[in-house]
């Protein structure tokens, strides 16, 4: 649905985005993430046609965002980061206006504008002057802006930055609605938000993509084997080298200042909880935890965004060399 | 059309909640209705040479019309682009199906209808003068015409200059340095004695043209003039409202 070849932006003779290129099929969600400043919005502003880029082409629902700039904006809802809208208007006749902006005339535009208020939970609202309305209540209304004339296609810019907790809880669960009907697009720097929301995601640094994939994929591919950790009642001498020898662990470490903590490498794909626990039992030893260290895309995160090994790594780095857990 | 219309009732809208448009309105009433009576107790003054009709100083002769017209302009039309600028909302409007002309041309549609609307109350005096003593309404018309004319010219100009900035004062400064000289320029006439110069410059001068519409001549050269020069310049605010995007 959405298609962006060799995407470059530069601003004067700063490059703002060098060469982006990546899809979104159908009914797919897909994530941009990446640290503040990496070219989320920029990247965003060109797939939405609100930025030409410098160079590369963007095309939404198989048109052309240049070429046939009318028809692909038809296809496509947007959010912007700062949602800005006309506060000295009441919710429902911004809509109106938005409907009329769309070609959307009489029961057709009454019936759309009352769908999008209800899908957003806005329908309390609607008489509100905007300016009155809380930034969540804003965020929907945007939402609502962006849903209105039924698009194929959701660009949303960090949907959920500066909401309070229980605003971000119903904003998410606004959104993956959505899903179901529009492919999404959307870009967001908080990494929960990706991992609950995203089939795919697209990491994006100093204006360059540095990887893209599943949340899964991603974790395996960057952060090689699972670990188990495990804390003793006691430090016990000869537990790592037990542990060690339990069928599917690679390797175990004894925590520096807790000796009683140790982490197990497993062999990828293996679950060796319950041999580590008859191993601990068999060697006398007490076992206080036992769990498996789900690594976090945050971690993925961060090694793709500060290590500098990660940015030499070509995009579509299918084998990367399986190196140290970083924790 | 969609966009243009779209836009202009947006606009509309936006000029009568905003208290701004009526301080000019009631400035623009407290300011006429002054130099309606000064005009009045004038010629009601057995001394005074009452060959002229009142509407007719009313539209062209006094120094007040320009001051009103040369501020009204640049306040009517600052708000227009830059503050979509300024807020943001440029960017949800220009990716909906809307072209920059749409845009530029249904705003300034809206500011003309309210600067129409602005003029309304002025219509009083005419009723006044028709109900106290005999009116010719031909130049009244056709002074009406010239208000519009040069409206629509000045609030061109001033939808432009609003392209220019995300500042509302920017915009409105920019917008009265560049009426100014519109304005004087014509002024300046009297000063050349090249008949070309003279001729030239006798064409611009819009404090001329108005004392004709207000005594019912209607030139159609001025009209050419006026709706040339302000699609020329709604022409200058869609292309730089397309140049943001190339920064």
């Amino acid at each position: 649905m959405i298609e962006a070849q060799n995407l470059t932006r530069r601003y004067g003779d700063f490059l703002a985005v060098d060469r982006i290129s990546f899809s979104v099929d159908e009914g797919e969600i897909v994530g941009i993430l990446g640290p503040n400043g990496a070219g989320k919005t920029t990247t965003i502003r060109m797939i939405t046609g609100f930025l030409p880029p410098s160079s590369g082409r963007v095309t939404v629902a198989g048109r052309d965002l240049i070429e046939s700039s009318m028809e692909a904006r038809r296809e496509l809802g947007y959010l912007p980061e700062n949602v800005a809208l006309y506060t000295e208007m009441r919710v429902v006749e911004y809509l109106a206006y938005r409907a009329r902006l769309f070609g959307l005339k009489g029961s057709e535009a009454k019936r759309s504008i009352g769908e999008a208020l209800e899908r957003c939970l806005l329908t309390d609202v609607q008489d509100q002057i905007i300016g009155t309305l809380s930034k969540g209540y804003r965020q929907r209304v945007g939402l609502a802006t962006a849903i209105l004339h039924r698009p194929k296609v959701l660009v949303l810019d960090e949907p959920t930055i500066g909401l309070d907790p229980k605003q971000i809880v119903s904003i998410r669960a606004l959104i993956r609605g959505l899903a179901k009907e529009s492919t999404l697009l959307l870009s967001t720097h908080i990494l929960p938000e990706v991992e609950l929301l995203c089939d795919r995601v697209v990491i994006i640094d100093r204006g360059q993509i540095v990887a893209q994939g599943t949340p899964e994929d991603l974790r395996e591919s960057w952060l090689g084997n699972p670990v188990v950790r495990v804390e003793l009642e006691s430090a016990a001498p000869g537990a790592v080298d037990r542990f060690r020898a339990v069928d599917g662990v690679v390797d175990a470490r004894q925590d520096g200042e807790h000796p009683e903590r140790i982490e197990l490498e497993c062999a990828a794909g293996r679950d060796v909880r319950a041999e580590v626990f008859r191993a601990a039992v068999d060697g006398g030893l007490t076992l206080l935890e036992l769990t498996e260290a789900k690594a976090s895309l945050e971690d993925v995160f961060v090694r793709l965004t500060t290590t500098d090994a990660a940015r030499e790594v070509p995009e579509e780095a299918a084998e990367p060399a399986v190196e140290e857990v970083a924790s | 059309m969609n966009g243009i219309w779209a836009n202009l009732v947006r606009e509309l809208r936006a000029y009568f909640f905003s208290p701004l448009a009526y301080v000019v309105l009631t400035l623009l009433m407290l300011i006429n209705g002054f130099v309606f009576t000064l005009i009045v107790s004038f010629l009601n003054d057995p001394r005074a040479s009452g060959a002229a009709a009142p509407l007719q100083l009313f539209f062209g002769q006094t120094l007040f019309f320009w001051l009103v017209l040369l501020f009204v302009a640049p306040v009517l039309t600052m708000r227009l682009v830059s503050e979509e600028r300024r807020s943001g909302t440029i960017e949800v409007l220009m990716t909906a199906p809307v072209t920059e002309t749409q845009i530029v041309v249904g705003k300034y549609l809206a500011a003309l209808t309210f600067y129409v609307f602005l003029w309304l109350p002025t219509l009083v005096y005419a009723g006044v003068i028709a109900y106290f003593s005999e009116l010719d309404w031909g130049p009244v018309a056709s002074g009406y015409l010239g208000v519009l004319g040069i409206g629509a010219l000045f609030l061109s100009i001033g939808t432009f200059a609003s392209t220019l900035s995300r500042s509302q004062l920017v915009a409105a400064i920019a917008t009265f340095t560049l009426l100014m000289p519109l304005f004087v320029f014509g002024l300046l006439e009297s000063l050349f004695n090249s008949e070309l110069l003279k001729t030239a410059f006798g064409y611009l001068n819009l404090w001329q043209h108005m004392d004709e519409f207000a005594k019912g001549i209607v030139d159609t050269r001025r009209l050419v003039y006026y709706v040339s020069a302000s699609v020329f310049f709604l022409f200058l605010a869609s292309r730089a409202l397309e140049a943001r995007k190339w920064r």
